[in-house]
């Protein structure tokens, strides 16, 4: 079987479904969306020595996470939906390359949609900032936006295994989206806080990040978490009847 | 001899639980012939042919397609199309783009999806999403998916499911044609009257266990009685001289009489004999259906909880008076 010809069957999945693609595009729209929206009414009251210009244009990534983990999570779970994996698992029945080469489609989706976002946000949310706003230029401000692009597809291919584990959206997303979205504010900032997956990959997002944590060794903390659970997908998908 | 295209199973096993779906089966699938897999539901038809595409691990035996297993065939929607379930084409893709998926990871081109839309009365709707289908278009698609890689072997689960009368003619007549180009043809289905027009050759699972592996034709003959069907001017006579002679008449419609292990002649010369004016005399040719119920319940430890139906009482193109 040929690696391309089934990249190209997992492109035409993601592509023929308006789902995804609405999925994927909200991300961008959401996280820039709200970036601008905060940073054109910030006021300059928190502009102390602890304001950072760069991580406050990424505050609308609170809301396009969201949309990442939906379409890692919808990428996988749509082929489980009325029967369809016996289908594609017929046409692809090697379960290693059916499955890899969905998640590095998936990965390269977000990678590409995440770095438009974070370059956006950035170059966006610096502009309305005013004169409290810094250039690209700035220490650790281009950095974020790379990072900001990483950190989304790690964060969509972290779902996407997830949802191969539960083999549905439901229940993929009652798991993901409070571990992802609530666990870390809730817990406040507790030693074990830091290495969960939002707070941990978010460290590349700060221009000078604080904690054991750096920006790089935070994304490899996420990008842990992600091997984890495609690790799980993978033998969940290699050992059940389809 | 193992033939390039045939379905091999062998010594088959898979159990649910404590539940055995299917148990130590044996058969072989050849090429040139449409074989119809029958049983009735939860017999392990569906848990077969899932097997066979490698979808679920038996817990032991094997099957084989031209002695491959299914996960070894390289671009296996060019040797093996099958059709599993009609739901399974996801409802807010466009029937074009379904195909297209699944073409393109065995690397078969956008002009052979077409082919097979067209093939399949489906090219008027192939921009249309799935979740606007009918049953029978859904399964239509389901059958253009599985001609997407021209495979010389077919499996096919219910293929008539949904259809109207008139795809149901096209289903019947492209199986046979299938077949007929030498192509391995494997239809599982619980419509006898529809298998009995279509199949050559009978593959019967009970329980998940094989009870039969027969030319139609055999397996006609050996599960089913001979019988006569009869029209007199005096019924009552006839009765009674047929019991006299051991054989019982049974009512069945106005004026005609079916009488159960007689063949025309018998009947003919003891009507004879006896002076009885006789209008119509007739061996009255056993169904498939009947055959195959007199199988599962002569096998009774296969049968379902339901009584046995009493022979007779099921006959598919007989439409039978309430006496």
């Amino acid at each position: 079987m040929s690696v391309k010809a089934v990249l190209h069957s997992e492109w035409t999945k993601i592509r023929s479904l308006p789902s995804l693609m609405i999925a994927l595009l909200s991300g961008l729209v959401a996280t820039t969306g709200v970036t601008a929206l905060v940073s054109a009414t910030h006021d300059g009251k928190e502009s102390g020595a602890d304001f950072d210009p760069v991580f406050f244009s990424f505050f609308g990534l609170n809301f396009g996470q969201i949309a990442a983990i939906c379409f890692g999570v919808l990428a996988v779970a749509n082929e489980y939906a009325g029967g369809g994996i016996r289908v594609w698992l017929a046409a692809v029945p090697r379960r290693g390359l059916y499955y890899g080469c969905k998640l590095a489609v998936v990965g390269l989706c977000a990678l590409a949609v995440g770095l438009v976002t974070g370059f956006a946000s950035l170059l966006g949310g610096q502009a309305l900032l005013g004169e409290q706003g810094v250039g690209p230029g700035a220490p650790g401000a281009l950095r974020a936006a790379v990072g900001c692009g990483i950190y989304l597809a790690l964060l969509t291919v972290l779902s996407a295994g997830v949802a191969a584990v539960l083999r549905g959206p439901v229940g993929a997303l009652g798991l993901l989206v409070p571990l992802v979205c609530f666990l870390s504010p809730v817990l406040g900032d507790g030693p074990a806080t830091r290495f969960l997956p939002d707070r941990a990959g978010q460290q590349v997002l700060h221009a000078t990040p604080e904690g054991p944590l750096g920006p790089w060794t935070g994304l490899g903390v996420l990008a842990l978490w992600a091997a984890a659970a495609v690790w799980a997908g993978r033998l969940a998908l290699g050992r059940r009847d389809a | 001899m193992t033939s390039q295209t045939s379905i091999d199973v062998h010594q088959l096993t898979k159990d649910y639980g404590v539940v055995r779906a299917v148990d130590r089966l044996t058969f072989r699938v050849l090429p040139g012939r449409v074989t119809g897999f029958l049983g009735p539901n939860g017999a392990g038809k569906s848990t077969t042919m899932r097997m066979v595409l490698g979808l679920d691990r038996p817990d032991s035996g094997t099957a084989t397609l031209g002695g491959r297993p299914y996960r070894e065939l390289d671009e296996p929607l060019r040797h093996v199309g099958a059709l599993l379930d009609a739901g399974a084409a996801h409802g807010a893709r466009t029937a074009r783009d379904h195909l297209l998926c699944l073409a393109f990871s065995n690397r078969i081109t956008a002009a052979r999806v077409d082919t097979v839309l067209e093939e399949t009365g489906l090219a008027p709707a192939a921009e249309r999403r799935v979740r606007t289908f009918s049953l029978g278009m859904r399964q239509r698609l389901g059958i253009a998916a599985a001609l997407l890689g021209d495979p010389p072997v077919l499996m096919l689960d219910e293929p008539a499911n949904g259809l109207d009368p008139e795809g149901i003619v096209w289903i019947r007549t492209l199986m046979k044609r299938l077949a007929a180009q030498g192509r391995t043809v494997l239809v599982s289905s619980h419509l006898m009257a529809e298998t009995a027009l279509t199949a050559d050759h009978l593959v019967v699972l009970g329980r998940g266990r094989l009870l039969a592996d027969t030319p139609m034709e055999t397996f006609v003959r050996e599960h089913s009685r001979p019988r006569a069907r009869v029209r007199t001017t005096e019924p009552e006579r006839l009765r009674s001289e047929l019991a006299r002679a051991g054989l019982t008449a049974e009512p069945d419609g106005p004026d005609h009489w079916t009488v159960d292990r007689a063949a025309p002649d018998d009947i003919g010369a003891l009507a004879a004999r006896h002076g009885i004016p006789v209008l119509e005399l007739a061996e009255d040719k056993a169904s498939l259906e009947e055959a195959y119920l007199r199988l599962t319940a002569d096998r009774a430890e296969f049968t379902t909880s339901r009584p046995a139906p009493a022979p007779g009482s099921t006959r598919a193109n007989t439409a039978k008076q309430e006496v």
